[in-house]
């Protein structure tokens, strides 16, 4: 009897591990996108300051900013609208400077914030830094 | 200060010759195709930056590694934590590789094959040059398809490569979904470059 007993709670043990397991599994490999805009900022910068970062000495600023959440300021040089639909606006320089993507659906859902950010007005977003090519990238913006 | 003044003396002279034969674009879109039977695997950039320099036919391409955009997160987080090391604290790599830089790929080469930039037929044509992946540079040569014209330039390209061949580590409990020939495509308008 005693035996038969724990025979069962291994049983259930078992059971609740490979549900347990599977459901890890499950959420591991789907799991969300990461949200820039929902994470603070870990720079706050004017991209002035991030380009003369870059140009002084781009593998250390790869190193440090590679990834992570930044917020950057800037006038606007240029506004661009990508095949997919995002928006890069490009600060300070057009080619040389700080060029920041939107992606569609963040400029659907901030197209109110958005509209009166024209050229030559002053920008900030927040976003995931890329790193350099001639300008710095920095993807998944949203504006604040 | 007779240094600045050549250094901007020269770079007046460049731009002032190169500027009406260089076409570019940042916005050229770039992607790659490494699916098996068991996982659809592609990824897409559509921010890599090229210029064309029509007078020597010169060829430059550049993207940043984490543009790529996959269809799960979690293969965007391998792809960039793993394979190409590109988000890799410099701290967390092997010695040999601190120094080298993952944060982006690139290619600079030249049109080898015969084309007359003033007509505006496409042709096919070879381009040889230095691609690096991941910190390694091999010489290879591609099939360019390109479209001249005077205000533009289309250029579409597809290659093959093999991870190993660029020191991409590919785990073997995942061997059999990522596929041993990645394919690249790009594709490309330019526009002339103005400063």
């Amino acid at each position: 009897m005693a035996k038969i007993k724990t025979f069962r709670i291994i049983l259930w043990i078992f059971l609740i591990g490979i549900v347990v397991g599977v459901s890890a599994l499950y959420y591991v490999f789907n799991m969300p996108r990461r949200d820039v805009s929902k994470e603070k900022a870990l720079y706050t910068l004017d991209a002035k300051q991030l380009i003369s970062d870059f140009k002084k000495d781009e593998s250390a600023a790869t190193a440090k900013y590679i990834d992570k959440a930044i917020m950057v300021k800037g006038e606007i040089k240029s506004i661009r609208t990508l095949d997919n639909h995002s928006m890069v606006f490009s600060l300070e320089d057009e080619m040389e400077g700080v060029s920041c993507t939107i992606d569609s659906a963040d400029v659907v859902a901030n197209a109110s914030k958005l509209a009166p950010l024209t050229k030559g007005s002053t920008g900030t977003f927040k976003g995931r830094c890329s790193g350099m090519l001639m300008d710095i990238q920095v993807i998944n913006c949203v504006p604040e | 200060m007779n240094k600045l003044i050549l250094c901007i003396a020269l770079s007046l002279i460049l731009f002032n010759a190169g500027a009406q034969n260089r076409y570019f674009t940042k916005d050229a879109k770039i992607n790659f195709n490494s699916s098996t039977p068991l996982e659809d695997i592609i990824a897409e950039s559509n921010q890599a930056t090229t210029i064309i320099d029509v007078a020597n036919n010169e060829v430059a391409f550049s993207v940043l590694i984490t543009t790529f955009k996959f269809r799960r997160a979690l293969m965007e987080e391998h792809f960039n934590e793993n394979y190409m090391e590109s988000s890799k604290p410099k701290e967390s790599r092997d010695a040999a590789d601190k120094m080298k830089d993952f944060s982006k790929a690139k290619f600079k080469g030249k049109i080898i094959s015969p084309i007359d930039w003033k007509s505006e037929k496409q042709v096919v044509a070879d381009v040889k040059g230095d691609l690096t992946i991941h910190g390694v540079t091999k010489e290879v040569t591609l099939k360019a398809q390109i479209t001249p014209g005077k205000n533009k330039i289309a250029a579409t390209a597809e290659f093959k490569i093999i991870p190993q061949d660029y020191n991409i580590a590919i785990p073997s409990a995942v061997k059999g979904k990522i596929a041993k020939e990645v394919t690249i495509l790009i594709d490309a308008v330019y526009t002339p470059y103005q400063q």
